[in-house]
């Protein structure tokens, strides 16, 4: 094993872990004044770490080249493909932070060193070829997401989001964990590779029980139906700018590793999880849209937005095809923007004493009174609901479109029938906004790097983008090839 | 030696006991937090017990990460523990109830 | 002869202290079933022939993670009187499903069929040396193969460390509670003060 050259692939996890320990020496000895210092700083590393990554993205990297320490790591063009997001991401997410964390005299330089650490987890986590690999890789993101989710420590629902996403969590760690102990067991190897050549023929039930346990592990992770029970309370409670990375980052870190254990560890044992796949993205697709209804806390509607969305991500998984892997990935690109859009956009709305606002009652005529927001919101609403001249659309017609080709037609259809379904609330969203008595709760003024942000991801899913089109599918073609090969 | 199912049979009963207690635990969230404890015991059993069956040192690898991770996780688990405890005076399992639809 | 002994022995006990770390009323009580459960899941490690990891297991878990928990326990400051009075709901349930879980498990990995359950093979490459100890052996493999992981491992304890310190930690000055000057500001008079007319004689409604 060449440590320097693994080291060279392992690049943008050892500039961001370095950061995190340098910085983390600047909060210890610079104290409370070099808060905002600390944020810039770790902006700047997550910057220097996608200039790592966006070459291998574009060079389609994979194979055994890209293999890192052993094969306990792959740098190929599919991990590089998650990380761009993952650090754009977490870049959006530090800049939204400071303001929203000093209103709660909470700006503290530790915030922006657990995202980072938690930013290095997730790197880990999609470039993990090994079980062991897997599992650091997710647990240094998870701890570092407890500590997120209860920053604001005096905060009752922040306490209590901490507490509840600890537990969970921790649950399903333990699950996944025992999951992976049945598969080392019953194939004698913790390398993807390995355990592939072990199971190709016919599995044994134990291992068949770690598949199972590692999938129930994971749908934890993704929030996906029926674990995702925890998602709209943590989502609620959490700081909003914690809430906006949860939403972003990590989802795509976990979709990615589901992608890559299954297609690449259980590649040949297909119909072992593809039934268990197709009944989490259906029931998340229903349960999301369903479970929105009611809701008037705009967090919760987004969370089980959020739910909604990774049903249809999976039905790419569902596919287990080449297509299918490179529309989850177009997919997940366009979530990212536009839950990033509207999670920064509830994270604007705030009342003239600077006092957050996340209710339906609070956004109520908000397209008098804040005209601009009120239209980004628009065009963010319509995008996640799919309908067609917005970019949202394009996401899910590529994953149906794989999912025909894979003949899952009746999958296909049934999420298409769901979609209808699930634009009620979206609709309802935008009535609100334009049709209601102006409630004039929004009054607050919100900071420049905020505006950049949401007019950014509202421009990024707008009609407009669809000349993006074939640059973004090649991106993903590229990456997705590049985990078949390897 | 005894056979590699009599191990597996332990595990899986820790395992087991792991879930009921939290599922089961209606009173105290710190009897959650050791039932993950007893989980993450019946997973290093696991890995143990075929580490040495497979003659194979990387299970054994694995328990020791799996170990510091539950430490980490413990540390993390009370620190939270301690500040829900200070901002509501209660860690009864019924009281988390703040946060619903 | 004399392993069979000592593996029920300590498989009972390990399984009974599991058993009462879940149900025992008391907190300080579970702390110590725990301990006694994690003892005697290192008298199985040993058993098998992994001993560094038994004795890991008894240093980090009995000396540090359980006096952890005795630790916030005893600060915490909980009533017990009180939690005594709600035991578990839904218990003959749980354990049922419990029962069902369990024996899926046991099915599935063939642990109740007779005959010796297929493992897979590993292909050798992490084989322990004979004549060396088990902790040469795990030292020579987690100082090479896995050196980047283990530094990994140092990053989770930082994680730990700062997350423990920034959650828990409070300068002296924090004490006062912090004072909403918008909050303050935005209260009208006609939110705060209620005027009344008491008739004489009628008494006040409060």
């Amino acid at each position: 094993m060449d440590i320097a050259r693994s080291m060279g692939l392992m690049m943008p996890e050892l500039i961001i872990g370095g950061a995190s320990l340098l910085l983390l020496l600047v909060v210890a000895y610079g104290g409370k004044g070099s808060a905002r210092a600390v944020f810039i700083g770790a902006a700047t590393a997550l910057g220097a770490a996608l200039f790592f990554v966006v070459p291998t993205v574009t060079a389609g990297v994979a194979g055994a080249g890209a293999d890192a320490f052993g094969t306990q790591f792959s740098a190929d063009a599919f991990a590089a493909f998650a990380k761009v997001l993952i650090y754009l991401a977490g870049i959006a997410c530090l800049a939204v932070a400071p303001s929203f964390l000093s209103r709660f005299f909470a700006l503290r330089g530790e915030y922006a060193i657990l995202v980072l650490l938690a930013v290095m987890g997730m790197g880990l986590m999609v470039s993990a070829t090994d079980l062991v690999a897997l599992y650091m890789g997710l647990e240094l993101n998870s701890l570092a997401a407890y500590v997120l989710a209860s920053f604001l420590r005096d905060d009752q629902r922040s306490a209590e989001a901490g507490l509840k996403y600890f537990i969970l969590g921790a649950l399903a760690s333990g699950i996944l964990l025992y999951g992976m102990s049945l598969i080392y067991g019953f194939t004698g190897t913790t390398s993807f590779d390995g355990i592939a050549a072990a199971i190709s023929g016919d599995m044994s039930t134990g291992a068949l029980f770690g598949v199972i346990f590692m999938l129930v592990g994971l749908a934890f992770k993704i929030s996906a139906v029926p674990f995702h029970m925890w998602t709209p309370d943590v989502y609620e409670g959490a700081p909003t700018p914690v809430t906006t990375f949860f939403a972003t980052a990590p989802k795509v870190a976990a979709i990615a590793l589901l992608a890559r254990v299954s297609l690449d560890a259980f590649g040949d044992q297909v119909f072992a999880w593809r039934q268990v796949v197709i009944f989490a993205a259906l029931a998340s697709i229903v349960v999301g849209a369903l479970g929105a209804i009611g809701q008037n806390n705009l967090k919760r509607l987004l969370a089980y937005s959020s739910i909604n969305n990774v049903g249809f991500i999976m039905i790419g998984l569902a596919a287990a095809t080449v297509q299918g892997l490179s529309a989850m990935m177009v997919y997940l690109a366009i979530y990212v923007v536009m839950s990033l859009g509207s999670f920064v956009a509830v994270l604007m709305l705030r009342n003239g004493h600077g006092e957050q606002l996340e209710t339906f009652d609070d956004i109520a005529g908000l397209s008098t009174t804040r005209p601009l927001m009120a239209w980004c919101l628009l065009i963010l609403m319509f995008s996640l609901a799919g309908i067609p001249p917005l970019f949202g659309f394009y996401g899910k017609f590529v994953v149906f479109q794989a999912a025909v080709q894979a003949d899952l037609v009746l999958l296909a259809a049934i999420g298409i029938a769901a979609s209808v379904i699930g634009a009620f609330y979206y609709i309802k969203f935008v009535k609100v906004m334009f049709f209601d008595e102006p409630a004039d709760r929004a009054t607050g003024e919100a900071d420049s790097v905020s505006w950049v942000i949401l007019i950014g991801s509202a421009i990024l899913v707008s009609p407009l983008a669809y000349i993006l089109t074939n640059w973004l599918t090649n991106q993903a073609d590229t990456a997705a090839a590049s985990l078949f090969l390897g | 030696m005894i056979g590699i199912e009599h191990y597996l049979v332990v595990s899986a009963i820790l395992f087991v006991l792991g879930v009921l207690g939290i599922f089961l635990n209606r009173k105290n969230i710190i009897v959650i937090l050791m039932a993950i404890e007893l989980i993450l015991l019946g997973v290093n059993l696991n890995l143990v017990a075929f580490s040495a069956f497979l003659n194979d040192l990387t299970g054994q690898i694995f328990a020791m990460f799996v170990l510091t991770v539950a430490a980490a996780e413990a540390a993390i688990g009370l620190a939270i523990l301690v500040i829900y405890f200070r901002a509501r005076g209660t860690i009864a399992v019924d009281d988390v109830d703040r946060l619903k639809g | 002869m004399i392993q069979t002994i000592a593996f029920y022995l300590f498989a009972s006990i390990v399984i009974a202290s599991g058993v009462l770390t879940i149900m025992a009323r008391n907190p300080v009580h579970s702390v110590l079933w725990l301990i006694l459960a994690f003892f005697n899941a290192a008298g199985l490690m040993v058993l098998v022939g992994a001993e560094f990891l038994a004795m890991l297991l008894v240093v980090v878990y009995v000396g540090a993670v359980a006096v952890l928990f005795l630790f916030v326990v005893m600060m915490l400051d909980i009533d017990f009187a009180e939690m005594r009075a709600g035991f578990m709901r839904n218990f003959p349930l749980g354990i049922a499903v419990a029962i069902v879980l369990l024996m899926e498990i046991l099915f599935g990995l063939g642990a109740l069929s007779a005959g010796p359950i297929a493992l897979g093979t590993a292909d050798g490459s992490a084989a322990p040396v004979l004549g060396q100890t088990n902790i040469e052996n795990l030292g020579a493999l987690l100082y090479t193969e896995y050196a980047f992981l283990f530094q990994i491992a140092g990053m989770i304890l930082l994680v730990a460390m700062v997350g423990a310190i920034v959650l828990t930690h409070r300068e002296q000055k924090a004490v006062r509670g912090h004072q909403n000057i918008g909050k303050q500001i935005s209260r009208r008079p006609d939110e705060a003060v209620v005027m009344k007319q008491p008739t004489s004689g009628e008494g006040v409604e409060l």
